[in-house]
């Protein structure tokens, strides 16, 4: 599968553009908030939410749960993710030619 | 930033269905700490039930979330950035308590983490450089013969 690329942004709207592929992701999977939540061991869906309302970060030590529950490749879905989440780090791995 | 204004006692409903009387509960536990740089404002949002959530941020630029906290029916849960569920309490009012008590907590431990890394850099100065420079002699020896090599 492969993502579009991210904008360069405030931390702030680049964490709700996160927040919206998130979303749309799920979307795909065919899962609700709830049951996101449910896969991913919470006891409430209310921090899919935060994280997909923009607020909110996927922690790294639960990318792969992350990626496992909507069904797509951990490796692309942490790649992505930094993207929006540290876009200089990003930009050193994998955009500066070498 | 968005700044919520909430006339006292206006009707019951207030944005993304938090009440005003909650909100006021929640913005007064949390505006103590915008003067200091600790937080710089807060959010609503709502869940895809339509559960309300209040996020409080942190400092810009990056003005991630410290704190959330969401009414699921009765209950009310308080999670940090990371999903930590912090508390969770069907009384607001000692639910806001609390909460203000988390966040006085977060700032003690940032206190703490300052001043063990002073005591880390106190430490290092005590063991490296106080000795090297109670020893003047054994460092002009040192440097001396870089220092000819140089001249």
């Amino acid at each position: 599968m492969t993502f579009a690329k991210a904008e360069l942004l405030p931390p702030k709207q680049l964490r709700k553009q996160a927040g919206t592929w998130l979303k749309e992701l799920r979307a795909k999977a065919g899962l609700s908030q709830i049951q996101l939540a449910k896969i991913l061991g919470l006891k409430y869906y209310t921090f899919v939410s935060q994280v997909e309302n923009g607020f909110g970060r996927v922690p790294v030590e639960s990318m792969e749960a992350w990626a496992n529950a909507l069904g797509v490749d951990s490796s692309h879905f942490a790649k992505h993710l930094i993207q929006f989440y540290e876009p200089e780090l990003h930009r050193l791995l994998f955009e500066v030619k070498r | 930033m968005n700044v919520v204004n909430f006339p006292l006692g206006s009707a019951t409903e207030a944005p993304d269905g938090w009440r005003h009387a909650e909100l006021q509960r929640l913005t007064n536990a949390c505006s103590v700490y915008l003067p200091s740089g600790q937080a710089s404002g807060w959010e609503l949002g709502e869940t895809d039930c339509g559960d309300p959530q209040f996020y409080l941020l942190g400092p810009a630029p990056e003005q991630d979330c410290i704190l959330s906290i969401s009414r699921l029916g009765r209950v009310y849960v308080l999670e940090d950035g990371s999903g930590r569920i912090i508390l969770e309490h069907d009384n607001l009012l000692l639910f806001a308590e609390q909460a203000a008590t988390v966040l006085r907590n977060k700032k003690r431990a940032i206190l703490a983490q300052i001043a063990a890394a002073w005591c880390a850099m106190r430490e290092f100065y005590e063991e490296r450089i106080e000795p090297a420079l109670a020893e003047p002699v054994e460092v002009i020896s040192h440097f001396a013969s870089p220092l000819g090599a140089l001249a």
